[in-house]
């Protein structure tokens, strides 16, 4: 019951934000910055030019409101923009091959051994800092499948890429994944694959 | 602990650790986009008048050459349209002679006449 009331309030709220409702604009705004700005940041654009980047995502996603359907999740549809304006932002500047490369080069930090009670927040920030040392196109899909929940299909629609090489991006990057954190994860996880 | 569930473990941990993670974003990133959205809505419209103005001013362009092409290949019809005119222009002398008289009652017909057109637009169309 709770669920269809919160679903028709969503469709309302999407109603209002087609139609060039101000008020649900700001709030589509609010509700996907972070999601905008770390898609920007992960493919590797410094925080001013993520700034700009988010900018002309959100410009551009109100431009397109008329052209939404509804076929995909209003969130993927935004993904898809934010990633092909950071995508172009890079290719614009001549920084393309960055795509291929880690974020930024992590210093190695697998000395400082992670105790079995690790802090929480210590530990996602180890994990996040394990995803900048992947390539970028691994990274991107690390991120899409295991924070924002996208299915293997949605991924190869927000990256323009083939599902197998989607699902390649993932297991190779978790693969990396695992032997960055080895550490953090200890003897739970088999490293060895 | 079996490979299946080391492999679920990491993959859980994986998805909580990376919900965490949140980057910063400027405080007044919304209002800020909000303003962009304001002066693009502008924009758009003032694009429009202009496009409109442009249509109007090709269509009065347009509509004299015409005119002068048809005067030139078709010399008759101008011709009789030339008398047409002239018959016209004349009945619009003979009315306002007549109306001249009583130029003040016209004159306050005319405002009252204007004022309602005015006021009628306004409602229809004067928010938009």
């Amino acid at each position: 019951m709770a669920g269809e009331a919160g679903k028709n309030q969503s469709g309302a709220w999407v109603g209002r934000l087609l139609a060039g409702d101000h008020q649900a604009f700001a709030e589509f705004v609010d509700k996907y910055k972070g999601e905008v700005f770390l898609c920007c940041r992960m493919l590797g654009l410094r925080e001013d030019e993520a700034e700009n980047a988010a900018s002309e995502t959100f410009l551009a996603a109100y431009k397109g409101l008329s052209r939404y359907r509804g076929q995909a999740k209003l969130s993927t549809w935004l993904w898809r923009i934010a990633y092909r304006q950071a995508v172009n932002y890079l290719r614009k500047n001549r920084r393309s091959k960055q795509l291929f490369e880690p974020a930024e080069q992590v210093a190695d930090d697998r000395n400082a051994q992670m105790s079995a009670g690790l802090e929480s927040k210590e530990q996602a920030e180890r994990i996040w800092r394990a995803v900048e040392r992947l390539p970028r196109f691994w990274a991107a899909a690390i991120v899409l499948f295991y924070r924002e929940g996208k299915s293997i299909s949605e991924i190869a629609k927000i990256m323009k890429k083939r599902k197998n090489t989607v699902k390649t991006y993932l297991f190779r990057g978790r693969e990396r994944l695992k032997e960055i954190l080895a550490d953090v994860f200890g003897e739970d996880v088999d490293v060895g694959g | 602990m079996s490979a299946d569930k080391s492999e679920e473990r990491f993959d859980e941990m994986l998805g909580r650790g990376l919900r965490k993670r949140a980057e910063p974003v400027p405080d007044d990133f919304t209002d800020r986009m909000l303003r962009r959205v304001r002066e693009e809505q502008q924009r758009r419209i003032l694009a429009r008048v202009i496009m409109e103005e442009r249509l109007a001013l090709a269509g009065c362009i347009l509509l004299g050459i015409i005119t002068v092409i048809m005067a030139a290949v078709f010399p008759g019809i101008a011709g009789s349209f030339t008398k047409q005119a002239e018959v016209f222009i004349d009945k619009i002398t003979q009315i306002i002679e007549a109306v001249g008289g009583q130029w003040q009652f016209y004159t306050v017909l005319a405002g009252a006449f204007g004022f309602a057109v005015y006021s009628l637009v306004d409602l229809l169309v004067g928010d938009s």
